[in-house]
């Protein structure tokens, strides 16, 4: 194919951008708009069934994002390349980003749901980066199909763009492994197949496979079809948005325990699940990851109950309470319940702690993640022995392999990068008149996509986040992104060594 | 080491007579009495062979540092100062650690005795930590960290290293009184009475911060307030640094000069915010603006924590901004705490290496400092004292607000004393002192103190189990 010819046609080279595939990145992005359009069928047949007139809106706003994928797959992106390189990779990741979210507003808009553009921008971030913070203080005055689709942007998101991409275009070559490798945070996820479609694909069955029993089950359980199904997707893709303002109160016990249920099974890596539904039980008997996140989850659960109780709440409520609130920490999910009558600080403090940690690598959940973390731990105790013997051999084993030193300087500049990232925006929010507190874990539980959480409440601020300025809004978007793609990719197309030739 | 603080403990005895505030016999008391031991300890330990063992050296190190903070109160207490251990104790170590934190409220009240022991603790703690650095730098399994000291190249057989080592000592020594003496000398001749003036040099110099007057810089001319902020500015560099540029050695002095361009840039992006966010914000007249600005950022980058102005009422960004600042903290192988320049702009190189390393696969990106490529083992130690450092904190945050202090509060008081530079947010922040806090809090912040003083492994060091077991 002359195919070099072709690009230096456009005037992207004149620009002095010729190194990147343009073309490829419009091409995918618009298949990419192209879905999201066919997907606004959903939301439609709710409009229908519920009669709740937003369905012109949503016809509306379908049709033009499905013109504007149109646009971008035959027009600009046409003989595209199919060849991504590392660096189109990161410009990939953040267009794409940068574009979807905002088609995504673009609904919100038409209904005249939500008024502000920002707030709309915030909102639909909120969703596909799977955070779950939402501007709507009383989302159940919402039709309930832009509520549904409010959902199932979070569940979109969850399974990653990225993947989408790759699952759909089996033809990409190199770069689609580096695609793979940035949705997975670069914390070397095993393939479950050798075929990196096909992993693809077995990923993206579990993901469907989960949020369907979830719906079955809590219809079973007694919600209503409407809630299940919103329900569902943001609590497999840990996304956290609610239909109704007073959280997950008018649910039964039954469904409670359900979501909690499925938010424990979503902090998991999805590739841990496949091998449970697999009965592959070698895979995740050794896999010290999906131990530490079970241990974790037990341990704080018991010792949030004890603080619980010791404060003067009867052993019940705090036990409830404890189990739903840590699941939901951990996964990220960010739903929450009315809280015990007596709060306790400890549980404040260890929440903020599991906000960082956050949940499995390969999962949907955010946060530094656990595997990172028991690496870090490792490495740190080892440094000690080093410390004390200084000529001893010794070496830092997750998952029975040797970490090389190289993956460690990587994690390291992440969470130093992440904490960067908190102190920055917090003191933006703080420019907006947040007090201290408050801007630190509305920015933490916002990098780590976990959305509302009743910390912020506990410690005086509000879940509200519709009365922030709207500097505060942008700049929590951004850290919704920032830490949906893991930062690198942030940093990489805004610093100059990407720029030079 | 115990006889040198027994000697200065005597020392105080002077403006305890001149002033003849009533505290002699108590002062004496203390004073000999951590002489004696200090003289007993020295004899009974002089045929010890030298230290061989790492795991000796870091034990050595912590139990000097606590010993002295134990011993620091004995003035506090013989004289009534203060009653209550705990608040003793919190006093001493945040005098030896230079950190600048007091539960005094009302320092004028106190005996001129005490306070000039309050500044000379700070004194000899600015100095210990240099020396501290020297010291267990080497001692800390990596002879190529080397970074502090002076003579960077050629630190590799051990003959030569105790030579420029010795030699290292005595330069910053001689800077260090040399520094002490020419400011006491200037404040004095800007109009300070001389006792203002020794104090006022003892704690900023050191970057202390504890302070004579309630109100801190306040109570100074404008004049007086920045000739402080030079002798914090300087505190904050390196001592080596200063050596080289007394002795007009150029060559050297290039050596450091990343760390002190970094340093420099640091302190006028703060002081560029504080000025304007002071002048727009807050109704400062811009040449308030100006001062106050410049002087508390040099305050706060050099984690020295003397005010010019009760900083608990300036506008929350501002405060949240120095939190961070203090966090960066001045430039290693000073006197200040926190961070340290040097590890944040490894941590920032290391970024930048490793997003080079992602773009271009196959090509060599070291970090440099100073043109010179830094070793894989220097990212590893200062990528793991960050880690641990924020820990630390956090834990610290933690475990201050389970013992009931607020979250606002126990984020500024935990930042403040582990970074060593003294006043928190709210209550313990601004003119305001650690007095409300509980017992708990007090410890914990007194062990933060230590904690950051020591580098934090230096001291966690000693808990992990294998430091004990034998092989």
């Amino acid at each position: 194919m002359p195919i070099h010819t072709k690009i230096e046609e456009w005037p992207a080279e004149r620009l002095g951008l010729r190194r990147f595939n343009f073309r490829l990145i419009a091409r995918l992005t618009g298949i990419l708009l192209i879905y999201m359009a066919i997907s606004m069928v959903l939301p439609l047949a709710v409009s229908l069934f519920y009669r709740d007139g937003a369905q012109f809106a949503i016809v509306i706003s379908g049709t033009t994002i499905l013109i504007l994928g149109l646009f971008l797959r035959n027009f600009v992106g046409r003989n595209a390349t199919f060849d991504l390189k590392e660096t189109e990779s990161y410009w990939f990741t953040a267009f794409i980003w940068l574009a979807i979210p905002f088609c995504g507003t673009i609904p919100y808009l038409f209904s005249g749901t939500i008024g502000s553009f920002t707030d709309a921008v915030f909102e639909s971030v909120s969703g596909f980066t799977t955070t779950g913070s939402s501007i709507l203080s009383k989302p159940e005055n919402l039709p309930e199909s832009l509520l549904v689709y409010r959902s199932f942007t979070q569940w979109i998101g969850g399974m990653g763009f990225m993947l989408f991409v790759v699952a759909i275009l089996r033809k990409l070559g190199v770069g689609g492994e580096q695609l793979y490798e940035a949705e997975f945070s670069g914390t070397r996820q095993r393939k479950l197949h050798p075929h990196l479609s096909k992993s693809v694909t077995r990923l993206f069955t579990i993901y469907s496979i989960l949020t369907f029993t979830m719906m079955v089950l809590l219809l079973v359980s007694g919600t209503s079809v409407f809630e299940s199904l919103c329900l569902s997707f943001s609590t497999v893709s840990t996304g956290g948005f609610v239909p109704h303002s007073m959280g997950l109160i008018s649910l039964s016990n039954g469904s409670l325990s359900v979501v909690t249920v499925f938010m424990i099974l979503s902090g998991i890596s999805l590739a841990q699940l496949y091998y449970l539904f697999t009965f592959k039980w070698r895979q995740y008997s050794r896999d010290e990851e999906l131990w530490s996140y079970l241990g974790i989850f037990v341990l704080v659960s018991l010792v949030s109950t004890i603080a619980f109780t010791t404060v003067g709440n009867d052993f019940r409520t705090s036990l409830r309470y404890s189990i739903f609130h840590i699941a939901s920490s951990m996964s990220s999910c960010g739903f929450y319940i009315p809280q015990p009558q007596h709060w306790s600080f400890l549980v404040s403090v260890l929440t903020f702690l599991l906000i960082l940690m956050g949940a499995s690598a390969g999962s949907t959940g955010g946060g530094i993640k656990i595997l990172r973390v028991i690496t870090l731990y490792k490495y740190i105790s080892n440094y000690f022995t080093r410390m004390i013997h200084p000529n001893a051999v010794t070496c830092v084993k997750v998952n029975q392999k040797v970490v090389e030193e190289d993956y460690i300087n990587k994690i390291f500049a992440f969470v130093f990068l992440y904490i960067a990232f908190i102190l920055i925006g917090a003191f933006i929010l703080t420019l907006c008149g947040c007090t201290i507190p408050d801007s630190i874990c509305m920015a933490a539980a916002n990098i780590s996509n976990l959305g509302p959480s009743p910390l912020i409440n506990s410690l005086g601020g509000s879940l509200d986040y519709s009365t922030l300025p709207q500097i505060a809004k942008w700049a929590l978007s951004t850290l919704m992104v920032a830490g949906r793609i893991e930062l690198f990719a942030i940093i990489a197309i805004v610093s100059p060594a990407y720029w030079k030739r | 080491m115990l006889m040198v603080e027994g000697l200065l403990i005597l020392a105080c005895l002077i403006p305890a007579f001149h002033f003849a505030d009533g505290t002699w016999p108590a002062i004496t008391a203390s004073g000999l009495f951590t002489f004696n031991i200090g003289l007993f300890l020295t004899v009974s330990f002089h045929g010890a062979h030298r230290i061989t063992d790492k795991r000796l050296a870091y034990l050595l190190v912590v139990i000097m540092w606590v010993v002295l903070s134990l011993f620091g109160t004995l003035p506090y207490l013989s004289t009534g100062a203060t009653t209550s251990f705990a608040n003793a104790l919190f006093e001493s170590t945040s005098g030896i650690t230079s950190t600048g934190a007091t539960i005094f409220s009302a320092v004028e009240w106190l005996p001129a005795s005490i306070l000039l022991w309050r500044s000379m603790t700070q004194w000899i703690g600015g100095f210990g930590i240099v020396l501290l650095v020297l010291a267990l730098v080497p001692s800390m399994g990596i002879n190529k960290y080397s970074l502090y000291t002076a003579e960077a190249s050629g630190a590799d057989n051990t003959g030569k290293q105790t030579t420029s080592m010795g030699a290292t000592v005595r330069h910053t020594l001689g800077v260090y009184i040399l520094l002490t003496c020419f400011f006491i000398l200037v404040l004095w001749k800007s109009g300070l009475h001389i006792w203002d003036a020794v104090n006022i040099t003892f704690t900023n110099i050191s970057s202390g911060g504890f302070s004579i007057y309630n109100n801190s810089l306040e109570h100074l001319t404008h004049t007086q307030q920045y000739i402080t902020a030079a002798i914090m500015l300087l505190s904050g560099i390196n001592f080596s640094m200063l050596y080289y540029f007394l002795t007009l050695d150029w060559k050297r002095l290039r050596n450091k000069f990343d760390q002190l361009i970094c340093y420099l840039t640091t302190f006028l992006i703060g002081a560029v915010f504080a000025i304007l966010a002071l002048a727009l914000k807050m109704g400062y007249s811009w040449a308030d603006a100006v001062r106050c600005g410049i002087v508390q950022t040099i305050s706060v980058l050099t984690t020295t924590g003397s005010l010019v102005a009760d900083t608990s009422q300036w506008w929350v960004p501002i405060t949240f901004l120095f939190v961070v600042l203090s966090l960066c903290g001045g430039m290693a192988g000073a006197t200040t705490g926190g961070l340290k320049t040097m590890r944040v702009l490894i941590l920032i190189r290391n970024v930048r290496k490793i997003l080079r390393d992602r773009l271009h696969p196959r090509s060599v990106n070291p970090v440099r400092l100073n043109r010179k490529p830094v070793s894989e083992d220097i990212i590893t130690n200062v990528m793991v004292i960050f880690m641990v450092y924020a820990a630390v904190t956090f834990v610290g945050i933690m475990l201050l607000m389970l013992s009931g202090i607020n979250a606002t509060e126990s984020i500024g008081a935990a930042i403040a004393c582990i970074t060593s530079y003294g006043p928190g947010l709210g209550t313990s922040g601004g003119f305001g002192c650690y007095a409300d806090f509980t017992t708990s809090g007090k410890i914990i912040c007194t062990l933060l103190m230590l904690l950051g003083r020591l580098e934090c492994l230096t001291l966690i060091i000693l808990f992990v189990p294998k430091f004990w077991s034998r092989g």
